[in-house]
């Protein structure tokens, strides 16, 4: 601010630029200066100097300090000051920022679309089988000054890059080991968070081999696919495999229909059996009352009786009938000519 | 005087800065250099710090101390079981000593040269010693590091100041020519497995079914065991109810009974031939 309090234009009321062709050149002089000005001048200059050495880090950030090159300190998000250069220097490293490397394929930023590039993504599993993966890495700087001075990056001069070079490298022969070790069916389904898990360690523990200062927070196996030209025939297993669950189902709705079917039929051939028990016993203690209550009472006068309940029989039982009463010895005569058909009642043979 | 004094002090300003740069200087963190004196070493700094030389006749030639890449194009390997596998590799190194390397490798690109013949001759003995199998899957991790280990022997005895740090693979894939034999064994091995499902499926649903059927038949017949079991029970309590009764009077039953049966059988319209002495008649004949 101190400038500004300095009358700028002594002579200029308004100090508007229309003002401008007055200030006459030629009244200008070099200003001499003598040597006891240096005495100001130099401290001047040298403060001056010393107000550059303020920075300021800003809140995703760290600065990494160094003073005659030697690393002494890692600055806090705020203002700081440092001995200016050449003889001091600070590196501000975005420390909290994620970084983010894709494998076996690329994000398009402009058209939120995905390039995929087989080159990449096609490996070599166990067994010599092929698959298809893609795969994202996100990583962090943990420590500035490792990541500054561990490592050189071919993309030296791209520090924001983050070490894309090695870190991609490192990403890609790590997924390709960890791949080259798994079975094509276990990585394909159960194996997906294992490998994932293997992915990130052996990542880090190269990247701690090579002092990258650099830590990986997630590694993330988007697809995983058989490669295009054999899909087809994977996704006939998984058919088959329904196709086995089919037939099972099938044949289980069967058996749950079928039993408890057979096991109605059963119980309902118990419950008659039971009911027939049940009927004869009833039937019969029945009989055996009703036999027992007449045998009470034939016996005060069975003479009677019986000739009353014999009589009361045929009575009953000739009335309904046609009769022919023929004589004992006509019988064997008589008896063969007898045309029993017209008799009979007709329909009747 | 004076205003010679005050244009001398500038001139003599810029001299003491020019000269304090030609003699003084400063190696970064990252940085290690060899100071020389007309082309001839004279001594190496490793140490980062503020440093000085003779000015103007000796110069500073920086080198970098970080971890460095070395990436090179993919080549082809045979191995062992004669099948081919397109290798690409990269390889960590940093320079170790600034006075070696100085001397014998000068760039840090004439030194990638060496590494690269080194690593490609290390690679190609050892992949070609080893079967696809286990140069993907069983001993990839083992051969990197013996790969880093020989080719660092051999740096070293190029005493070239230079470490190999780390020789990884990055991909070990075979090449598009030979993917298609490794795609048809693939369709072949997953139509083998889908056919592996679908009769196994069979299987299971047929042993179902029989089990159920067998069930069945066994339920019924169950049944029928026990239907016969209750039914001869009621049939058996039935003849021992009528037999105590009916055994008080076996004369009255029989005739009570006959009465009975005369009377539900011969219901039905029809004719009978009957005899004169018949008791029902006696009274007939003789009143």
């Amino acid at each position: 601010m101190g400038w500004e309090d300095r009358p700028r234009r002594p002579k200029g009321g308004s100090g508007g630029f229309d003002k401008m062709p007055e200030f006459d050149l030629s009244k200008f002089k070099p200003p001499t200066i003598k040597p006891g000005h240096f005495l100001i001048i130099i401290p001047v200059i040298v403060g001056l100097w010393l107000l550059t050495g303020l920075y300021k880090v800003d809140l995703q950030e760290q600065g990494v300090v160094l003073v005659f090159g030697k690393h002494t300190a890692n600055t806090v998000p705020g203002l700081h000051w440092n001995i200016p250069p050449p003889f001091g220097k600070v590196i501000k490293v975005r420390t909290e920022e994620i970084k983010r490397i894709e494998i076996g394929f690329r994000t398009e930023a402009s058209r939120m679309s995905r390039q995929s590039l087989t080159k990449e993504s096609i490996m070599l599993t166990e067994g010599a089988n092929m698959i298809d993966i893609h795969m994202s890495v996100q990583y962090r700087v943990k420590d500035p000054a490792q990541f500054l001075f561990g490592v050189a990056d071919s993309f030296r001069a791209l520090r924001d890059r983050g070490l894309y070079e090695t870190v991609k490298n490192v990403a890609e022969a790590s997924l390709r080991e960890v791949v080259g070790k798994n079975n094509i069916d276990d990585i394909l389904t159960v194996g997906k968070s294992q490998i994932q898990q293997d992915i990130h360690d052996q990542m880090q523990k190269v990247l701690n081999l090579y002092d990258a200062g650099l830590t990986v927070n997630l590694v993330q196996l988007q697809d995983v696919r058989p490669p295009k030209e054999v899909r087809e025939s994977f996704r006939d297993v998984n058919n088959s495999e329904e196709d086995k669950n089919r037939l099972i189902r099938e044949a289980e709705g069967y058996s749950n229909s079928v039993i408890p079917e057979a096991r109605g039929k059963a119980a309902q051939i118990i419950a008659k059996a039971e009911a027939y028990r049940e009927q004869r016993i009833s039937l019969s203690k029945g009989d055996a009352n009703r036999f027992l209550a007449q045998l009470f009472e034939y016996r005060k006068a069975p003479g009677i009786t019986r000739k009353r309940l014999y009589i009361e029989t045929m009575e009953e039982v000739f009335s309904k009938m046609d009769k022919i009463i023929i004589d004992k010895k006509a019988m064997n005569s008589i008896l063969p000519l007898l045309p029993l058909g017209g008799l009979l009642p007709s329909g009747v043979k | 005087m004076k205003n010679l004094l005050s244009a001398i002090i500038p001139v003599i300003v810029v001299l003491v800065l020019f000269l304090a740069s030609e003699t003084f200087f400063i190696v970064n963190e990252n940085e290690q250099c060899v100071v020389t004196q007309f082309g001839r070493f004279v001594r190496k700094i490793q140490k980062p710090g503020f440093h000085y030389k003779t000015p103007f006749v000796q110069s500073v030639i920086y080198y970098d101390n970080r971890l460095l890449d070395h990436d090179v194009q993919p080549t082809e390997v045979v191995t062992k079981d004669k099948r081919a596998l397109i290798i690409d590799n990269f390889a960590k190194w940093k320079i170790i000593d600034p006075e070696q390397f100085y001397k014998r490798a000068k760039t840090e690109a004439i030194a990638k040269d060496r590494l690269r013949d080194i690593i490609y001759s290390e690679l190609r003995q050892d992949f070609g010693a080893h079967d696809l199998s286990q140069i993907v899957t069983t001993q990839r991790a083992s051969l990197m590091k013996q790969v880093t280990e020989r080719s660092n022997a051999k740096v070293q005895e190029l005493k070239m100041g230079v470490e190999i740090v780390d020789v990884r693979i990055k991909r070990a894939d075979l090449p598009p020519e030979n993917q298609m034999a490794v795609f048809s064994r693939m369709r072949e091995e997953r139509k083998r497995i889908a056919r592996q499902f679908r009769s196994e499926g069979k299987e299971e649903a047929q042993k179902i079914r029989a089990k159920t059927d067998k069930e069945k038949v066994i339920l019924l017949a169950e049944a029928y065991k026990n239907e016969q079991k209750i039914r001869g029970e009621g049939d058996a309590k039935s003849i021992k109810i009528t037999a105590e009764a009916f055994g008080q009077d076996e004369e009255f039953y029989a005739f009570i009974r006959s009465l009975e049966a005369y009377r539900k059988a011969l219901v039905n319209k029809g004719s009978m031939v009957l005899s004169p002495d018949s008791p029902f008649l006696k009274y007939l004949q003789k009143p």
